[in-house]
Parts: structure tokens; sequence; C-alpha cells
């Protein structure tokens, strides 16, 4: 075999070229991987934000919690059924809650939709890893609020202490900033029940009551209970399947992010393949050297796909490092299945290094194909020729 | 141009190269105009229709909020209106799939003067307004879903509780840039179901819940107004009329109302500019790339070209040119080629009604085109002077 | 014309060339460039081809290393008909049977003296430690052991040259081949390189095949053989070389 480090002195010897064709490569790469990891980062907020034992109801048919409303008579007799577990004063761990889709100023001037949920206290221990992280709790009744903390950044009067400010019955004294385990939740603004009700003129109805059961058994029983009873006409989801489903944004994310990969990978592609076949040509005589020596075709096509592979793998690795900053980016954006503000962190995971991966190879295996296809086929005699 | 041949020819001497530039070029380019175009394209489309005067109310806390039917009435006898509709967002499921199609609450007698860039049949309009379960379908929809006048149109209530079984009555068509694949109904259909729903308050989400509680809500109002001179002052006129109310509205022009659109979506459409840029920055050190290697490789002819009296302005001229040419004849077929092949194929059809229109509007083709060249230009620089400094001797010792 | 001595050798002949005939194509052209070559090269023997440009010297060349097929006829190196083999077998026999030496050189200019050296010896199976004492010993025979670490750029053509003929050495081929060993050097270095081309041939007993225009080059060989228009024309058997010492 020819030895890998004729490769690497060759790629060091072109610098410039190998820089380039690396530094090119590796902003590809990373465009990629950013909308990947948003959408790892998207799977992942929704994927902690079911718990097992989590069920939602929902008004039959409703397919969101942002469409899904009913009576208040009906979830305050869901709270009563049997097999809810308990926190240790004994209070149910289930919690009705009226969501409100307000439009929210950006301190940008933009606008978007931002969910404002009316929430009981069980609903603070229904989400995974609920805290404070500044500031302090709302008191109930006093039309005080708690935001995620990339709302806080973005939105107006969304600062501890400022007003966030949907007209003139709806608004909320931001109080606190709250974190949830990265679920679903972060993307949110939280406010008492009873505020809500009242700023909304809807007290009496909820869009949605979440239960914890008390076990597995109980949980089949309690979703059971409530689908089958005719009175209610109510869905209770599972939570884990509920958030599964809202993955719309999901799907656009990873639309786009295929698209911009394989369109990218293409690119990167065509960039390694023009390298590659500068190489070919500017070594033409030592190929032509090499296979007189008696390096059989097989070890020339294997020396210049490693070439290849090898560059690629630079550009694929610096492209994946670039990414690495953005494990503390979150972006805040319109969510088409809620009709609302989402916030979604970068998430650097598995398919993130696997989209690298795969690209690097796709680029390192098209892109080095042709060229080493080219070295192998030269003529021995007329290879030595070539000045 | 007299040296125009032989930098054609330059660039033809290794086709494999220049071919491969061009395609990673042209390829970089054909993903920014998809990425631009989807936040430019609606901002395009409402701003060609500009033409048409339109302004939209809703209420000033959002889309949730309730319109009252009533100020319908009140504003299409404003002075300066044309017309006005109720224009309230459904949202039901068709077969069970959810959001497939915008559908809108709307008035039957009025939304085809307002939105009037739509052509329909006269007989099909006038069997739309006469049938209060009508549903008037564009063109692209109706060949998506494979509906024909008569067929049945069932929505499943999503954000109502109630369901709309509608029937095609009219098919209507118009410019490719316009949505296309929208089902509009009549209001008073889905009033009058709402308010056999023997329920108070309780029904209907957050984004129906004023509509739900009291039925008779507008969603919004789509006004026509006489011209554009008129559009501030009513829009002001508006908003004042209500501003004591209990349901204050935001009026807003059709076009700022398509931008807010495009807004919410914040960060999210700073992320795809990032992307965007990386990609230009990415087809400097390619093109870039490309170009040094053609240049170390001519390092002889250039040397000649100078010996026989060329000037380094001369060579620079044409090591430049050469550059702005195989880049920009890259862009010319990504960003051109990706309009052309979004005007000829509905690419809207398939993206599973997330998208109800897509197309690249000329100004981000263009755009496409300048970067192109402006890659062309910068990756060209460097090898461009180092060619025309190259030393004659040392260039031509290479020839012997 | 046979001189005494040769009959032995001739009975052991390492290479044979049997009526080979060759032409080369070019679109509807035929070129022919060796016509009905009759030859045969003892084992040990150092052959000087001499012959104006485009004479076939270099094609013959390139049939007795194994790099290029006749269109008829046979070409028999050491045993081993090189017509019956394919192209992978015959790129194996390249690596056991034969050492280049080019006009040019021909190192990889990205590899040192020794990595340039140790080359044709990565085809072999032989351990690190082994291919390190073969490629020392070759270095040592060419005088360059002390440059193990340079690059080719870090030498002088002469010296070069003597690294090409250490990795030309380094398998212990039975053949070496050399085109235009001397074309690229000055006369003193070109009289260093073929005291050790000599110095392979008489100590190492290499059967050495050799294209050059020079006829200081040829002086050294033990047979000058002039081809002309693809035919030998003219064959020297010098019983007396200019040797080493001179």
């Amino acid at each position: 075999m020819i030895p890998l480090k004729y490769n690497v002195r060759n790629l060091r010897v072109r610098w410039k070229t190998t820089l380039m064709t690396i530094l090119g490569t590796a902003l590809l790469v990373a465009s990629s991987c950013i909308l990947f990891g948003l959408v790892e980062g998207l799977e992942y907020s929704l994927k902690v934000s079911g718990d097992p034992l989590d069920l939602i109801v929902l008004r039959k048919g409703s397919s969101n919690e942002t469409t899904g409303g009913f009576e208040t008579s009906k979830a305050d007799q869901l709270l009563t059924l049997p097999g809810i577990q308990r926190d240790p004063s004994g209070a149910p761990l289930a919690a009705k809650e009226l969501l409100n889709i307000a439009n929210g100023e950006r301190a940008n001037g933009t606008r978007n939709n931002l969910i404002i949920r009316g929430v009981q206290p069980a609903s603070r221990d229904l989400r995974p890893d609920f805290k404070i992280v500044a500031g302090r709790d709302f008191v109930e009744g006093r039309g005080e609020c708690i935001v995620s903390k990339i709302v806080s950044r973005r939105y107006k009067g969304g600062q501890i202490g400022g007003l966030l400010y949907f007209g003139d019955k709806e608004q909320y004294r931001v109080v606190g900033i709250f974190t949830a385990g990265g679920s679903a939740a972060e993307s949110e603004v939280w406010a008492d029940l009873r505020d809500v009700e009242k700023n909304t003129g809807r007290d009496g109805s909820v869009s949605c009551v979440q239960i914890r059961a008390a076990s597995l058994p109980d949980y089949e029983k309690l979703q059971k209970t409530i689908n089958d009873d005719t009175q209610f006409k109510l869905e209770a989801k599972s939570e884990k399947a509920y958030f599964e489903d809202q993955s719309r944004m999901g799907l656009f994310l990873k639309a786009a992010g295929t698209l911009i990969a394989v369109l990218l990978t293409f690119g990167a592609m065509f960039a390694a393949a023009n390298t590659m076949f500068a190489a070919v040509s500017s070594r033409t005589r030592e190929i032509g050297t090499l296979r007189a020596l008696g390096f059989p075709q097989s070890d020339i096509l294997i020396s210049f796909l490693g070439e290849s592979f090898l560059l690629c793998a630079l550009g694929g690795a610096l492209g994946l490092l670039a990414t690495l900053p953005l494990n503390l980016l979150t972006i805040e954006t319109f969510n088409f299945g809620s009709f609302a503000s989402i916030s979604i962190s970068f998430r650097f995971g598995w398919t993130v290094a696997a989209v690298a991966m795969i690209m690097t190879v796709a680029m390192g295996l098209f892109g080095g194909m042709f060229p080493a296809l080219r070295a192998v086929r030269l003529e021995v005699i007329a290879a030595l020729r070539e000045l | 141009m007299k040296y125009f041949t032989y930098i054609f020819r330059n660039a033809r001497r290794n086709p494999i190269r220049t071919f491969l530039t061009i395609a990673s070029t042209g390829i970089c380019l054909f993903l920014m105009m998809i990425l631009l175009a989807f936040f430019d394209m609606r901002e395009d489309a409402t701003k060609a229709n500009r033409v048409f005067n339109r302004i939209i109310t809703m209420n000033a806390t959002g889309f949730a909020g309730m319109v009252p039917i009533g100020r319908v009435p009140e504003v299409s006898r404003m002075e300066g209106v044309l017309a006005a509709s109720p224009y309230g967002w459904f949202g039901g499921k068709y077969h069970d799939e959810t959001m497939p199609f915008a559908q809108f609450s709307v008035d039957a007698d009025s939304v085809f003067k307002i939105l009037n860039e739509f052509r329909v049949p006269d007989s099909q309009l006038a069997d739309f307004k006469a049938n209060k379960d009508g549903a008037a379908i564009g063109r692209r929809l109706a060949s998506d879903r494979g509906l024909k006048i008569g067929d049945p149109l069932p929505l499943k209530g999503d954000l109502y509780p109630v369901d709309m079984d509608l029937t095609v009555r009219a098919i209507y068509d118009g410019p490719s840039n316009r949505n296309l694949r929208m089902c509009l109904f009549h209001y008073e259909y889905l009033d009058e179901a709402l308010k056999k729903v023997t329920m108070s308050s309780a029904y209907g989400g957050s984004l129906a819940t004023d509509s739900a509680r009291t039925s008779g809500n507008a969603g919004m109002i789509f006004i026509k107004c006489k011209n554009a001179d008129v559009m501030p002052s009513l829009s002001k006129k508006i908003d004042d009329l209500y501003r004591n109310s209990e349901f204050p509205t935001r009026t807003q022009t059709e076009e700022a109302f398509g931008k807010m659109f495009s807004d919410m979506l914040g960060d999210l459409q700073n992320a795809i500019y990032g992307i965007g840029a990386a990609v230009v920055v990415s087809l400097l050190f390619v093109a870039g790339n490309a170009m040094a290697i053609a240049m170390r490789e001519r390092t002889s002819e250039v040397a000649i070209l100078k010996a026989i009296g060329f000037s380094k302005g001369r060579v620079l001229f044409l090591v430049l040119t050469e550059a702005i040419l195989v880049a920009g004849l890259g862009g010319a077929l990504g960003s051109l080629g990706c309009k052309a092949l979004c005007d000829v194929v509905d690419v809207a059809k398939y993206s599973a009604g997330f998208l109800p229109v897509f197309y690249v509007p000329w100004r981000i083709a263009l755009l496409g085109l300048v970067v192109s060249l402006f890659v062309g230009f910068a990756s060209g620089v460097v090898p461009a002077l180092l060619a025309a400094n190259s030393s004659v001797i040392n260039g031509l010792r290479k020839v012997v | 014309m046979e001189a005494k001595g040769y009959s032995f050798m001739r009975q052991t002949s390492s290479i044979v060339l049997r009526s080979v005939y060759k032409e080369y194509r070019r679109d509807e052209f035929v070129i022919p460039v060796l016509a009905d070559l009759d030859l045969e090269v003892a084992e040990g023997e150092y052959l000087a081809l001499m012959g104006p440009s485009g004479s076939g010297k270099t094609t013959l060349l390139n049939l007795v290393a194994g790099l290029d097929r006749s269109t008829k006829g046979e070409v028999t190196v050491h045993g081993q008909v090189l017509g019956h083999l394919s192209e992978a077998e015959v790129t194996r026999w390249r690596a056991n049977n034969v050492g280049f030496i080019f006009q040019t050189y021909n190192l990889i200019p990205v590899l040192t003296a020794f990595e340039n050296v140790e080359l044709p010896l990565l085809l072999t199976s032989l351990s690190r430690r082994k291919r390190r004492e073969h490629v020392m010993t070759a270095l040592r025979i060419v005088g360059l052991e002390k440059r193990e670490h340079h690059y080719p750029r870090q030498l002088s053509g002469g010296q070069e040259q003597r690294v090409a003929i250490a990795r030309a050495i380094v398998t212990d081929p039975y053949l070496l081949v050399a085109d235009e060993p001397t074309g690229d050097l000055d006369r003193t270095t070109a009289g260093e390189i073929l005291d050790l081309l000599e110095l392979l041939n008489r100590e190492f007993q290499k059967t050495i095949v050799m294209v050059t225009h020079d006829p200081l080059a040829a002086a050294r060989a033990s047979r000058v053989l002039h081809l002309d228009k693809g035919r030998l024309v003219d064959e020297v058997i010098q019983e007396t070389r200019v040797s080493i010492a001179s």
C-alpha cells in the first residue's frame, strides 16, 4: 500500500489549496449541521416533555392544546378520578390549564404570537425539572407571570420587573425566569390560571387538563374511563404521543435541513473533486512512477480516494467543531403547528454527527472517485513522459 | 470584445474544472434561491398586490381575538372602501389531515370583489353565492385533490367544535404567484353552525376564543380600498373608531400583514440568512481555489503574454474576467435555473400543504446573479494579482 | 563475430525477444515502432541502446521492463513470457524483478530519501525492521546513507539520481532499466552515476539495459546496440570497457 503519509504530506505541500477546500467544505457541513442541531433540539424538547405516566386531556377532535377547549366543570370532575398520583401533601398531580395566544412585540419591533399558559400549582411538578432560575415564582391572583430565558431576552417587557403588554385587559408583570428541563414549556409564558381566565374573559373553560397517573395500570384505567365516557366528549392522550404529534415544526426543519444538506453535499463534492483533479493532474508523473515501481492500480485508487477522504474529513471535522459554540444557541421562531412562538435550542447529538459524517463520506467518496479513477486509468508510459 | 475568444478558450481548456466550478456555484446558488425565496416570496407577492389597495383589520391582541361581525358593514360604508368581507381562519381537518390547506369563512358576495385578481366563471360565482354550503376553491387545490364542481368537501373542525360539510361550487384561477390553494366558504354557514352548538363559552380553543363564545366573529376584515392614498388614513380611522371598544383593532396593509408572518419566524429567518451567508463565503473559497489552481497551471503562459507585451493591467483584466465569467455562468444557471424550475414545476404541491405557493421572485434571482458575479470577482482578485505581478523570467523558465 | 565467453552467457539468456513487432495507433494512423526485432541479452550483461529520437529504443526498453506490450512476437525475461501475464500480474512481476532509473529521477517530492527508497519494499511483506535494513544497504551502496532524511528538493541532481538508483536496487531485482540516466546531469556527475551503474553490473551482477544518447555513457556498457527506424543496425561488443579506475 502507498503509505498514508504520502497523502498527508501532499495535502501539506499544497496547503493553500487544502486549506481553501477545507474551509469551503467546513462551512457547508456546518450549515447543514446547524439545522439538524435544531431538529435534534426540538425533538429532544418534545421527548422530555412527555412523561410516560402523563395524560393530556383535550376536547375530542382537537389536535392541539391551543385548539382544544372544554368546560371547567368537566375538568373538575377529571381531577377527582381515582388513580391520579398524589404529591407528599396529598394533592393530586393534575392541573387545569388555559392557553391564550397573544400577539407580543419583540424587542426589535417585530411581532409573534406567544402562548400564555394559565397554570395551577401542580403544573410545575408535571413538567420535568421545573426551576425558577431568577427572580421568584408568581403569586396567584396578582397578574404576575414567569417566562423562559429566551422570551425574557427577546420580548419587550420580558425582563424581570417588566410588563408583558398584549392589550389593556391582558398584561402581566414578569417576576421570574424559569427552566423546565428543556421541555416545550420553555417556549411559554406562565401565569396564574385565574388571572388568565379573567383577562381573556374565559372563566368556565380550560384548554386542557394534565394528569399524572399513579401507576401504569392506573394510567390505562384513567385513559379508558375518560375516553369511553360519552358525556365528557373528551380524549385523554398519552402525553408522549401528543408531543410526538407536535413535530410539524420538526418536519419542516428536517425537510429544510435535508434539502440544504443534500444540495450542499453536491456543492462540496464538486469542490473536493476540483481539488482532487488538480492533485491528480499535477502528480501525473508520480503516479506513472508508482505504477512503474509495481504499485497495482487498486493501490493508486485507494491512495487518491484516501486523500480525498482525508481532505473532506478535515473539512467535516472542522465544520462539526464550528457548531460546538452553538450549543448555547437558542432560537425563537414561529411554530406552524401551534400558531405561536417556539424556542428551539441547538443540540449537538447523534443526528448532527451522523449528518456531518454522511456528508463527509459522500463528499470524499464521490468527490474523490472520478479523480482517483482518472489517476488509475493513466497510461504508465504516457504518465512518465508528463512534465 | 477582442479578448473574449482568449478568455473563453481559457475557461474551456480544463473543461472538467470549469464544469465543477460552475456546478458547485450553481448548486449553492440554487439553494440560496430557495432559502431566500422562502422568506421573500410572501412579501414579494403582497408587494406585487399593492396595486390592489387592500388592508386587513384584526384584533389588536392577535389572531385569537374577536372582531365583531357587525363591524364589516360599518367598515364597508366608510368613505374610500370599495368592499369588505369577514376573513376567518377555520383551520379544519380534511380526511384527518391537520391543516391541509387554508380555509377562510368569507362574505360570498363581496370576496371576489376584494380578491379581484382571481377569475371565477360567472355561472360558478352565482352558484357559489346562491348555496350556503358552497365553497370556492383554488385551481391548484382542485387539481391536487381531484375536486370538481359539485364534489363534497367535508372539513372537520379543529379550532371550532363544528364540522363544515361543503360542496365545491366554484373554482377560481389567478396569477401563479397567488395562493391558488385556498378554500373560501360562507361566513353565515359557519356562524349558524356555531349558534347551534348549545354551549356557552367553553368550546373552542384559544385561537377561536371569542368566536366560540358569542359566534359573530369575523376573524379578520379584508378591505378593498378605492386607491392607495386612502389606505393609511382609512387604517387609522378604523383603529381609532374601535380603540376604546371592548375589542380594539389593528389595521395594516396586506403587504405589512404578509411581512408580519415572515417576521414571526424571527431567529429562524436570521439562522437561514446566516446559512446563506456561510454558503457565499464557502463559494468564495471554492471558486477562489479553482481559479488559483487554474492560474498555477498557466504560470508559463502568463509569462509569455507578458513577454510579448501585455501590461499588468491587461493580465489582471483577463484573469478577472475569466473568474467572473465562470462564477457568473454558475450563478446564472443556479439562480435563473431555480426560478425557471419553480415557475414551471409547481413545487408547493410537494410541501404537503405547508406552502400554498412557491416561486422565486425576480429580485431574489437577480440578487443571486449579483452574488455570483461578486463571488467571481472576489475569487479572481488574488490569483489575478499574483498572475499580473508574476515574474516573466521565472514563468518562462518553466516552459523549457 | 561472436566473442569468446559470450557463448556461455547466451545460453542463459536473461532477456529474449523473438520477432517482436510494435506499433502505435493514433486515430487512423498506424505508426510502426519496432519491426521484427530479435534480441538476446545474457544474464549480467550491460546493454546500451543508442539511436536517434524515434528509433524505438525507449519502446524497446519499456517492453523489456514490462511497462508496455508488443503487438506481435514474444518478450521473455528471465524465463517469464511477459505476454502471458495479465496487467495485474505484470505489475507484480515488475515490482519483484525490475528496477527503474529515469532521466528525471522521478522521486516523490513529498517523501524523504529513505521513504522514496522504501517505496518498492512496501509492496513486499517485509517487516519494518527488515525494510529499514534493506533501505540502508541500498543507500550505502549509492553513498547516501547520511542523507536518508533529506527531501528530494534538498538534494543535488546527482544525489537525486543516486537515491533513484537506490530505489531501483532495494528489492534486489534481476534487471535494471535506465532511460537516459545521465541526460539531466553535468559531465562529472554523470560520470559518478555511470561508475555506480558499472559497479552494480560488476559487483552485484545486475543485468542492465540502458537507453542513452551519450557516447560516453554507452562506452561503459558491455554491448552497444544501435537502433534506427525500429531495426537493429549495428552491434558493438566492447570487450574492454572504460573502467571505473580510469
